[in-house]
């Protein structure tokens, strides 16, 4: 199929492994995502210190099945990239473990306080579900398929954390105060979720005419401040004044750009923001530890004499 | 031999289990496939089988999403004050009716 062709074809689902398709939507699909794949690994070695800390065993317990979760998201999604022929599971894990690999910006900030979870667990991944459910209308067939499953078990992740946030918001003033502050450092991040503007963004139109991309950054996030504004004043959190937020008269949102830290966004996209840094060692070393593992797995296949073995995580 | 046979009914959908055929070889089993499951109902796809290459466990092996209470682990479990997004009522619902299912198993 040449290029043009996958354009005029491109639709919800349109394509999958048994298509011949050109290198460009290949490579394309792939960069996305790996993201994707990316960021559920760091997003799962970010929140994991979190089921320690949890203040209940209700917490824990919740917690801890999140991050499972959060762990399969990414294993669902390198095999909706590897069948796509361009990298295997494998080179996508060496990637990110050597810091090639890309993820989420929201992932490269070190995390050391409770209060900070329901920064995640509710207003990223709150961000991250609006951003899913358009995907499961994506041209790459595994990929909507595996954005089925994402989506269904995500919808808890967004409730628990949504019921951190109340627990803290009606807790204690010291509570408050420390949510309200970590409110007010994660926010400007957790806008910066969706990326870009579309007239900055570089990939947008090319994903957006082979269908892959289904929503540009703007709408997404204009349907996000929509939404999580009203529930962060529910609760009682003050929205920041930086970044300027401005609401039109259509009711859509307008973000002032020239507030957000965009020179530090693009150092997280190169992976050379320095404190970032530490999550991807962190994860290497986790991958290094369990090395044996996979070994062990690989030989017992290989001795079985069964099919090509699949390395665990 | 036995092949199990799986039609996807539309572009994009799931394939899915719909019966088996018997044939000598993968050929013959493709083909016996689309006379007896493509012909009637809507067919966009079919996946042909060994049935010996499948592995099956079942709920006297394994016992299904564990024994013990996991209501935590469903959205159904949080009450949370306002409107919530449309697709995370979405998700909420898509769990309720799987915990109906379960249910009703």
């Amino acid at each position: 199929m040449d290029l043009d062709t996958v354009k005029e074809r491109a639709g919800p689902r349109a394509f999958s492994p048994a298509d011949d398709l050109p290198e460009e939507y290949r490579k394309a699909a792939t960069r996305m995502i790996e993201f994707h794949a990316n960021s559920e690994i760091m997003g799962a070695y970010l929140e994991r210190p979190f089921i320690r800390q949890a203040p209940s065993i209700d917490r824990k317990l919740a917690f801890s099945a999140k991050v499972q979760d959060e762990i399969g998201h990414g294993q669902l999604l390198y095999r909706a990239a590897e069948s796509l022929g361009v990298k295997t599971r494998e080179e996508m894990l060496t990637d990110l473990a050597n810091g090639d690999g890309k993820f989420l910006n929201c992932f490269h900030y070190g995390m050391t306080d409770w209060v900070e979870t329901p920064m995640i667990a509710f207003f990223v991944d709150g961000a991250a579900m609006r951003r899913q459910a358009t995907l499961r209308r994506t041209s790459w067939e595994p990929y909507a398929h595996a954005m089925d499953k994402v989506c269904f078990e995500e919808g808890f992740h967004v409730k628990h954390g949504e019921d951190i946030l109340r627990e803290l918001m009606t807790g204690s003033r010291a509570e408050q105060q420390r949510t309200q502050e970590a409110f007010e450092e994660w926010w400007p991040r957790i806008i910066q979720f969706f990326g870009p503007t579309d007239d900055k963004s570089t990939h947008h139109d090319f994903a957006t005419s082979v269908g892959l991309k289904q929503q540009s950054n703007d709408d997404l996030r204009n349907a996000f401040l929509n939404q999580y504004i009203p529930k962060a004043e529910k609760y009682g959190l003050e929205i920041p004044d930086e970044p300027r937020i401005r609401k039109r008269d259509d009711g859509t949102f307008e973000v002032e750009e020239d507030d957000l830290d965009w020179e530090e966004f693009f150092a997280i996209a190169k992976n050379s923001y320095e404190p970032g840094l530490d999550q991807i060692d962190g994860r290497k070393a986790a991958q290094e530890a369990v090395e044996w593992v996979r070994e062990t797995i690989d030989t017992d296949a290989t001795t079985a004499g069964g099919h090509a073995p699949q390395a665990a995580d | 031999m036995i092949w199990e046979v799986f039609r996807q009914e539309k572009e994009g959908q799931y394939h899915t289990h719909c019966g088996n055929v018997h044939a000598p070889d993968r050929e013959m089993a493709k083909q016996f496939a689309a006379i007896q499951h493509g012909r009637r109902k809507p067919t966009n796809s079919l996946w042909v089988v060994p049935k010996d290459e499948i592995g099956e466990i079942d709920a006297e092996d394994v016992a299904f999403g564990g024994t013990t209470d996991k209501s935590y682990r469903w959205a159904t479990a949080y009450n949370t004050a306002g409107k919530d997004a449309r697709e995370v009522v979405e998700s909420e619902d898509e769990q309720a009716d799987a915990e109906k299912q379960r249910g009703e198993a």
